[in-house]
């Protein structure tokens, strides 16, 4: 297909902007100096102190489970949810789905916190994961939603009329259209949760660190590039474990 | 065929469900603490009051007096309202061209090209903030390029760190996958027959653009910018760490409620009418976009 | 679909990895990086068990979660204004004297403050001096003095620095800094003498680059900020962070003359502690001298411990900032808790600064 040159200049420049802070963060992964300011040589020091950091791994390890699970959850849920306000007139449940998004993270975290302490349930990493959740479904429903909006139904009438269960004309017509839009929730979603302090700060517990609750703590004294270390490790391990997923499942990402 | 009423409430259950139980109790909570007071040493002080026999429920509306009666929260609100939209424009320019090109790449790179898009957010958010922070900065090279540059024109030396402008550069960058994907999604299923068509009947690259892509686009331009404008609108991280003295936005100020002053009554109070606003300016929104459709 | 049961079995396998084994955990609930490693590996050892850090980046966010309800800390580390917060409020366990045998070791002077008479809920930590950071090189270029508040309050000499100085980001601390500034004590609570500091801060922010709570110390050590208002062990740590990275110039201290703040912290257990025995063993431990010393080494904090001297590098121990000698204390003043209303009075006051 042609394309212009315009866009292809524009979306360059896209993706420049996307690159650019990434390029120092990597960077300065290797940079001989405790601090993120400026370069002073290069050193695979940072590395070697990582993986001799057990608590950092295992921060970023609970922040990978976290991550897989609240995304998972969240995107079931979430497709379903935008799937019902694109199917039927409800009014609670456009409600409650955009309301997460639209509240402040802190109020949601003093919130669930004084919640969970209610119903007397132990700070960890159940209560994170579920906290997670309740903030991603709002997020997977609106894409799947718009990705809803001109669905041909007409297909999925065809279905029906050739004998398929509603479940099966779901399942074998619809989602295989909105496909790009449940991954695009569910890419969003794993993000939200991977990044997530506030809301993770208040519904943590102690034996539960994620690795931004690690990072973002160390602002008061400084930030090492440890912290970049890890970063571009997760980076590059979620992008592995994403381009396996998609070998296994190809065309997931491009409907059809 | 219908799918009758058991349908509806086995697929709108589960999440109406969960959101109820997770969502809906605890912001019920703090609803009701938005008519309480502050605790003597943090927290919120006890809901019912039963000293010396008097069984009373401690409610009073003095937080949200206190917030009608001073305009300084009414000014911090609209300026954030102001931010917001212009992260929200900001991000569809950028976005969009992206979105298109990926939408309109050949099958095989697309996958990658939209994981391109969102790897670097998996970074960590502060560090990527430091990266801006640096690239910023008054010693960078970046600066040192844009001032040599405006030079040219006699336009004097800026600083970028700390200033407004770091601030709407770091809001856009931190929610432009939020824009990005919601964007491809719609534009991935767009029929390239309809644009050879409209090609065959004389129309040029930018009409077919206006014409037929865009109008197509529009709910993943309203479904992005939801999920651009409505959370920028209350964040305070990116004004805390790029923005000078005056960049303080509604987010940083709930923030300070619940940390430095713990008066969480005053927080809950600032966080409802927040959220009252943004929601309610989403469903402006979108009724003002079903007018137009027709 | 291969790919989401991939992720699903992969999902299984992290979580079961996370399966905590059952031993001996000690809950520290402390500041980023105020422990250093080895006085942690070494506790591990002595008592056989396991140290679980969490942890927080003020004192605010300690008391927000553990004034929403968060339970399962055993040690926490909170500034002395917080003590008696925590205290009052009912969360916090009194310590066994007879298992903390070390408190002997902390300097008279720390002992028995007003906001833990007795110490009978906290013993002293580690302590650091709001003070002044400044880069010596662009100071001396500029011929500014640095002995007073006047650095970063007074635009005369904020002229010279414009968009070059960084203030704390803490109503206590600024407020604090103005009051002293203006002769007044750090703890006023009078509305009108508090107005008075709103002033000097508002004349004074045209000229600050950016209220920052942290983050200045690689600004000062890069260069990018020649004047901060900031604590005494993150003006060391800068000063490390410039000379690491070769740097022609040196970031100095400044003690104000008007007086500064003392923020003193201490070790406290929480009330309901899941293991207090381990929780007071770590704080008998952590008063021991080398221990206590290891952070003042790391960071270049106040140490309050007599007996961590013998241990402690000598050109911190040399250091004005880091112990101040008997003049400069008497100007150093702690911070008191607020009542409700004095917090809403600073906090009405703050958002007028920010939003100014």
């Amino acid at each position: 297909m042609r394309r212009s040159g315009w866009l292809a200049a524009a979306a360059i420049a896209g993706y420049v902007f996307l690159y650019a802070p990434l390029a120092i963060v990597v960077a300065y992964s290797f940079n001989d100096s405790s601090m993120n300011a400026q370069w002073v040589g290069f050193t695979l020091d940072w590395y070697r102190k990582l993986f001799r950091n057990a608590d950092m791994l295992t921060a970023a390890r609970n922040s990978l489970v976290i991550g897989l699970v609240a995304s998972a959850v969240s995107t079931v849920l979430g497709t379903m949810a935008g799937y019902a306000i694109y199917r039927y007139r409800l009014r609670l449940l456009p409600l409650l789905v955009l309301a997460p998004i639209a509240i402040p993270e802190i109020l949601m975290g003093v919130s669930l916190l004084l919640f969970f302490v209610m119903i007397n349930l132990t700070l960890g990493m159940l209560s994170i994961t579920l906290a997670h959740i309740a903030f991603c479904i709002g997020f997977v429903a609106i894409v799947v939603r718009a990705r809803l909006a001109g669905l041909d139904e007409s297909l999925v009438e065809a279905a029906r009329d050739l004998g398929a269960t509603p479940w099966q004309a779901f399942k074998l017509v619809t989602l295989p259209l909105i496909m790009p839009g449940v991954v695009a929730g569910a890419l969003m979603a794993f993000t939200l949760s991977i990044d997530d302090f506030v809301i993770t700060f208040f519904t943590a517990g102690p034996d539960s660190r994620t690795l931004p609750l690690a990072i973002y703590t160390m602002v008061k004294i400084t930030v090492t590039p440890e912290v970049n270390a890890v970063s571009t490790l997760l980076m590059l391990l979620t992008l592995v474990l994403i381009v396996v997923a998609s070998k296994l499942s190809p065309g997931a990402m491009r409907g059809r | 065929m219908q799918s009758g009423r058991f349908h509806k409430w086995v697929i709108s259950g589960p999440p109406l469900a969960y959101l109820l139980i997770f969502f809906a109790i605890p912001t019920l909570i703090m609803v009701v603490a938005s008519f309480r007071q502050p605790g003597p040493y943090g927290g919120l002080a006890p809901l019912l009051s039963g000293a010396q026999g008097s069984a009373g429920v401690a409610l009073t509306a003095e937080n949200y007096a206190r917030f009608f009666t001073n305009f300084l929260y009414t000014e911090l609100f609209l300026k954030s309202l102001w931010y917001a939209l212009i992260t929200t424009a900001g991000c569809l320019l950028l976005a969009y061209p992206l979105a298109l090109l990926i939408a309109r790449s050949p099958k095989s790179q697309r996958d990658l090209l939209v994981l391109l898009v969102i790897l670097p957010f998996w970074s960590n958010f502060l560090i990527r903030v430091y990266a801006w922070i640096i690239i910023l900065g008054p010693q960078s090279v970046f600066v040192g390029a844009f001032n040599w540059s405006i030079g040219l024109f006699g336009l004097g030396p800026v600083r970028l760190l700390y200033t407004p402008a770091a601030v709407v550069i770091g809001l856009i960058y931190v929610h432009l996958p939020f824009m990005v994907l919601p964007l491809y999604a719609n534009l991935e299923k767009h029929d390239p027959a309809l644009l050879d068509a409209a090609q065959d009947l004389g129309a040029g690259a930018w009409q077919r653009f206006w014409r037929v892509t865009f109008p197509l686009s529009l709910p993943g331009v309203y479904a992005g910018a939801a999920l651009v404008f409505i959370p920028a609108f209350g964040i305070f991280a990116i004004p805390d760490l790029l923005g000078g003295t005056g960049g303080a936005m509604i987010g940083n100020i709930i923030k300070q409620q619940f940390l430095d002053s713990r008066d969480w009554p005053f927080g809950s109070v600032l966080s409802i009418v927040l959220t009252v606003v943004a929601i309610g300016l989403a469903g402006v929104a979108a009724w003002f976009a079903r007018r137009v459709r027709q | 679909m291969n790919a989401t049961k991939l992720l699903l079995v992969l999902g299984a396998v992290l979580a079961l990895g996370a399966c905590a084994k059952k031993e001996d955990v000690l809950s520290l609930y402390n500041w980023n990086q105020y422990i250093a490693p080895e006085t942690v590996e070494r506790f591990e050892k002595a008592c056989g068990c396991k140290v679980q850090q969490s942890f927080y980046s003020d004192n605010s966010e300690l008391m927000a979660k553990i004034t929403g309800g968060a339970k399962g800390y055993d040690v926490l580390v909170p500034t002395s204004n917080y003590v008696s917060d925590l205290a009052k409020g009912g969360y916090l366990r009194p310590i066994d004297k007879a298992k903390v045998a070390n408190l002997k070791n902390i300097m008279p002077a720390y002992l028995n403050t007003e906001f833990d008479q007795g110490n009978q809920y906290s013993v002293p930590y580690a302590y650091t001096i709001t003070m002044l950071g400044y880069n010596d090189e662009k100071i001396k270029e500029l011929g500014i003095p640095v002995d007073s508040w006047a650095l970063i309050f007074d635009p005369k000499i904020l002229e010279k620095l414009k968009g070059r100085v960084t203030v704390l980001d803490s109503p206590d601390e600024l407020t604090a800094a103005a009051l002293l500034y203006l002769g007044y004590s750090a703890n006023e609570r009078d509305p009108a003498k508090l107005e008075q500091a709103k002033q000097v801060i508002l004349k004074a922010k045209p000229y600050w680059a950016a209220f920052k709570a942290s983050g200045y110390i690689e600004l000062l050590a890069a260069g990018d900020i020649w004047v901060a208002h900031g604590y005494s062990n993150d003006i060391y740590g800068a000063d490390l962070g410039a000379q690491q990275a070769k740097k022609s110039f040196r970031i100095k201290h400044a003690m104000p003359k008007e007086g500064a703040v003392l923020a003193l912290d201490a070790m406290v257990i929480a009330k309901d502690a899941p293991h207090p025995e381990l929780a007071h063993k770590f704080v008998d431990f952590m008063l021991e001298g080398q221990n206590s010393a290891d952070l003042t080494n790391m960071l270049g904090s106040g140490n309050p411990n007599s007996a961590a001297m013998a241990f402690i590098k000598p050109e911190i121990k040399s250091m004005a900032a880091v112990f101040p000698d008997a003049e400069t204390a008497k100007k150093l003043e702690m911070l008191k808790p607020m009542d409700a209303d004095q917090r809403r009075q600073l906090n009405q006051l703050w958002t007028e600064i920010k939003a100014g």
